[in-house]
């Protein structure tokens, strides 16, 4: 406690008083597991509160094509046994998932496909070597030019004339040949490498492509349960992150509820800063008060008032979290279980010292 | 605590009671009235109605589908009615808080979610976790993974079929088995758009008949109290009658459950090729041997959002999607398709659909055979269920709606001929002891001593849907939660599930299976029961042949 070690009970009873006599406080990063993130949704409503998650910028990107257009998608493992052509698009994506060709076990015929033939392997705009190491056919696309190769793409799956160049076009017309004759194709991309409408004109060819064939999205959704922060604030506030309940009842808005602005604008007086997964710290410059549940190396900004260590899921502690590898849930067990405080408990903990007390369930 | 309920309307069709008297609860349990005890508490409950606490077999509530509804729609829950502080996130539009808060207002205090596939067990019982109140369990679908398609081609032994059954419910948790348009996800990833009953499953040489048909041996074999839930092929495809007839004819004398038939009872009569079979298939639903049950699927007029695992039905569904985005999911067990839908009464299609639903209510005879569900959300969230309370009870509210739906599709079905209505008896027997009885709940539905105190007292009010839409009073296990359609305070009800016993060899067989084909432990796919929530408890519920 302002740099002082202090013990757990002292901490929490400091943080609860920092965070409700504030006007408006916000939990953000939120890396944390299930529980963690039921604790904290929960504290921000008794709060008054709003909440944010560290990788909500290009989680909402994806959530906001979603949930304007609709969306094909399927899991890693489906297409590991099934795609016979898959698609990846944009830069990056070793990176986004690095043991992602190993999940989709690229080198081996799809198991459970009609046609066990070889798969067709392309990539629309890699990164520098990504799509050899991959043994993908390349079509070269800047990030500039990417969202126009896309939709030249789209349009050659739909038959119709595009200004692109000479051969170029013709690839995208070989890629849309493929596609077309695939029987269950793939489209592999990370909302972190692409923008908006990029997005919305993959999901628009997929919809395009199944009007006669088989073909789906297979996003690369962030890890460390980002997504499944996602998930569980969708059952519990019906929205996902950037929510506020300023009104007595969850309002989602992406703007309003960016911490990072909220702080930097002064509109939010007191920060709960939480990041279990990793050594992840906040960004934002203006100094509120700031009580952190971090990593033990985390370097922070500036001094917090309140500072409690905490241990990772799946390390630490058991945790339930959201595995890219199955795409839902699961139990990560403890590898390397310790004593470090979870961040559910800890969350917990301050909700019960605040002064209008603890709900009973 | 000793409890008594004094001077009610007591409706209790289990016990053949119907008449005013007391009920006493001591704890959670119905118990005897005690000679020469004073009550801790005397709530005066006269001139109101008291019924066991009521019971939905199918409603779809939690889940990996069921949120993605919610995060597609932010528009739908951005309204909500601002209720007092006293129990966190209960003012959270379509929230599981607002589940639990909503079905025990209207004295329901036990839901299942019908359609969970194997794979998403533990994000379903996560959400479960999140709905206070009431007591709930899931139904595992099975039909469409590789493991049992290879077992059925293979010719294996219906022990076999059994043993991998058993074996999935454990690992997820289940009350019971689902299939849904059973092959039909592993033929859309093989481009079919349609799937039919004799359609046979690409590269696994099986028909969906042959499917359902495993799966409902399996559930006897296995000494499952609830029969298999059968989602059938050809929902809402015009003329799918016939579907659900040949359905239920293959059933034969075995037990079988089938879901939200309003939405196959479709003929193609008329100049638009539209028109209601209902009363055929209320028919045949009468004549066929006792252990066939079906729940409705009743259709209300308003946006809703459909949530299905029959993906074949979801793309096509899609074309019509309003507002117009669709998520439509292929996973390796079981595809799925989230549509929003909007019900209009001046729409000759919906308007059928309406009319189907309530044939079936007031057709089939019998109120232990006949369920009442509106497949929520799929035909209308189940916050509507009052609205149809007070329409099976009173013919006069259903010619008001009648008097306004357009004359051609009024044509096209029996309803305006229907006088039935139905009693408070036979609300409770379709509402409570039935459904107890087809999941094989044997302390629940019924106000006998010994039962679990879940009860639920209204208001006798002219408005049926009034009535049903607040509970006066609704005990949970003895506790009083809602006063005056009010939650007071949360408490957090049980998972139910069911534990039969398999060959454990079959444990080993699909550990093995889960190595090879996703190099992943199959351990990762399994609910781990003590690691959900705090407050979550499952509770046993016994099989036996």
């Amino acid at each position: 406690m302002d740099g002082a070690a202090v013990s757990l009970e002292t901490a929490a009873a400091k943080a609860a008083r920092l965070l409700e006599t504030a006007q408006l406080p916000v939990i953000a990063g939120l890396g944390t597991d299930v529980a963690g993130t039921r604790a904290a949704i929960r504290l921000a409503e008794k709060l008054r509160g709003a909440y944010d998650h560290l990788a909500s910028d290009v989680l909402l990107r994806d959530i906001d094509v979603m949930r304007q257009a609709g969306r094909m998608v399927t899991t890693a493992n489906d297409v590991r046994l099934r795609a016979d052509c898959l698609l990846f698009i944009g830069p990056k994506l070793s990176e986004a998932w690095p043991d992602l060709a190993e999940r989709l076990d690229l080198s081996a015929r799809p198991r459970l496909a009609a046609e066990k033939a070889p798969r067709k392997i392309f990539w629309l705009g890699p990164g520098r070597g990504e799509a050899a190491a991959l043994g993908a056919t390349e079509i070269a696309a800047s990030p500039a030019a990417l969202p126009l190769a896309v939709a030249a793409l789209r349009a050659a799956v739909l038959d119709r004339k595009t200004r692109s160049d000479g051969s170029s076009a013709q690839k995208l017309k070989d890629l849309a040949a493929a596609l077309k004759a695939a029987h269950f194709g793939a489209v592999v991309w990370s909302a972190e490498s692409l923008d908006r409408l990029t997005i919305e004109m993959i999901g628009g060819l997929v919809f395009d492509l199944n009007q006669k064939t088989r073909c789906s999205n297979l996003p690369l959704v962030s890890g460390l349960n980002a997504y499944g922060v996602v998930q569980t604030s969708g059952w519990m506030t019906g929205f996902p992150p950037r929510t506020g309940f300023g009104r007595g009842y969850p309002e989602h808005d992406t703007w309003r509820f960016d911490a990072m602005r909220m702080i930097e604008a002064g509109e939010a007086d007191a920060a709960l800063w939480i990041s279990s997964y990793a050594t992840e710290a906040p960004k934002w410059k203006r100094q509120v008060p700031l009580i952190a549940l971090a990593q033990p190396q985390t370097r922070l900004p500036y001094a917090p008032q309140v500072r409690i260590d905490v241990g990772a899921p799946g390390r630490d502690h058991d945790a339930i979290e959201y595995s890219r590898d199955i795409a839902t849930f699961t139990l990560a067990k403890a590898t390397r279980a310790s004593n470090a405080p979870q961040v559910a408990e800890v969350v917990a903990l301050i909700d019960a010292k605040l002064a209008k007390g603890s709900e009973a369930c | 605590m000793l409890i008594r309920l004094a001077g009610g309307r007591v409706v209790d069709p289990a016990n053949k009671r119907d008449g005013v008297g007391d009920i006493w609860i001591r704890g959670d349990r119905i118990v005897a009235p005690p000679q020469g005890e004073t009550p801790d508490a005397v709530y005066d409950v006269s001139g109101k109605i008291v019924m066991a606490g009521a019971i939905d077999i199918h409603s779809h509530i939690a889940g990996g589908n069921v949120n993605t509804a919610r995060l597609l729609l932010p528009e739908n829950h951005r309204a909500h009615r601002p209720r007092p502080a006293a129990t966190p996130l209960s003012t959270a539009g379509w929230s599981t808080f607002e589940t639990g808060c909503r079905y025990a207002a209207m004295g329901f205090t036990t839901v299942i979610e019908p359609a969970v596939a194997a794979h998403h067990a533990l994000h379903a019982h996560l959400e479960l976790a999140d709905i206070p109140i009431i007591d709930k369990g899931i139904l595992t679908v099975l039909g469409d993974d590789d493991f049992l398609l290879s077992l059925l081609r293979d010719g294996a032994s219906k022990a076999a079929v059994a043993d991998y059954a058993g074996s999935m419910l454990a690992a997820s948790k289940g009350l019971g088995i689902k299939s849904i348009n059973p092959g039909g996800s592993v033929a859309f990833q093989n481009n079919a758009r349609t799937f039919d009953l004799d359609d046979v499953v690409p590269t696994y040489g099986v028909t969906s008949r042959k499917i359902f048909e495993s799966l409902q041996q399996a559930v006897i074999d296995l000494g499952i109290p609830h029969p298999l839930h059968l989602h059938i092929n050809n929902l809402g495809v015009p003329g799918n009658v016939d579907t659900a007839l040949r359905t239920i004819a293959a059933s034969g004398d075995r037990p079988l459950h089938l879901a939200h038939l309003q939405f196959y009872s479709y003929g193609k009569e008329g100049k638009r090729g539209f028109s209601s079979a209902a009363a055929r298939l209320a028919e045949a639903v009468n004549s066929a041997p006792k252990p066939l049950s079906i729940d409705v699927g009743q259709v209300m007029f308003r946006q809703t959002v459909t949530v299905s695992l029959d993906v074949v039905r979801q793309f096509d569904g899609s074309k019509l999607a309003k507002p117009r985005k669709s998520v439509i999911y292929d996973g390796e067990t079981n595809g799925a398709g989230v549509v929003p839908f909007l019900y209009k009464s001046d729409n000759f299609f919906n308007a059928v659909q309406w009319a189907c639903g309530l044939e079936l209510f007031l057709l089939v005879n019998d109120p232990t055979r006949v369920f009442f569900t509106t497949d929520h959300p799929n035909g209308a969230p189940f916050t509507t269920y009052p609205d149809l309370f007070a329409l099976i009870m009173s013919r006069e509210a259903r010619a008001k709606w009648l008097a306004d739906l357009p004359k051609e599709a009024v044509e096209m079905t029996t309803l305006p001929s229907i006088t039935r209505e139905y009693s408070f008896g036979e609300i409770a027997t379709m509402t409570r002891v039935a459904p107890a009885k087809l999941l094989g709940l044997k302390d629940r539905g019924h106000l006998s001593p010994g039962a679990l105190a879940d009860v639920a007292v209204y208001n006798d009010d002219p408005d049926r849907a009034e009535m049903f839409r607040f509970a006066h009073l609704v005990f949970k296990d003895g506790d009083l939660v809602v006063r005056d359609g009010r939650v007071t305070h949360y408490r957090f009800g049980r998972a139910l599930n069911v534990q039969p016993g398999y060959d454990a060899a079959t444990d080993r067989r699909l550990a093995r299976y889960y190595d090879d084909l996703y190099g992943l432990s199959r351990d990762m796919f399994k609910v781990p029961a003590n690691a959900i929530a705090p407050n979550y408890a499952f509770e046993e519920v016994v099989c036996g042949r």
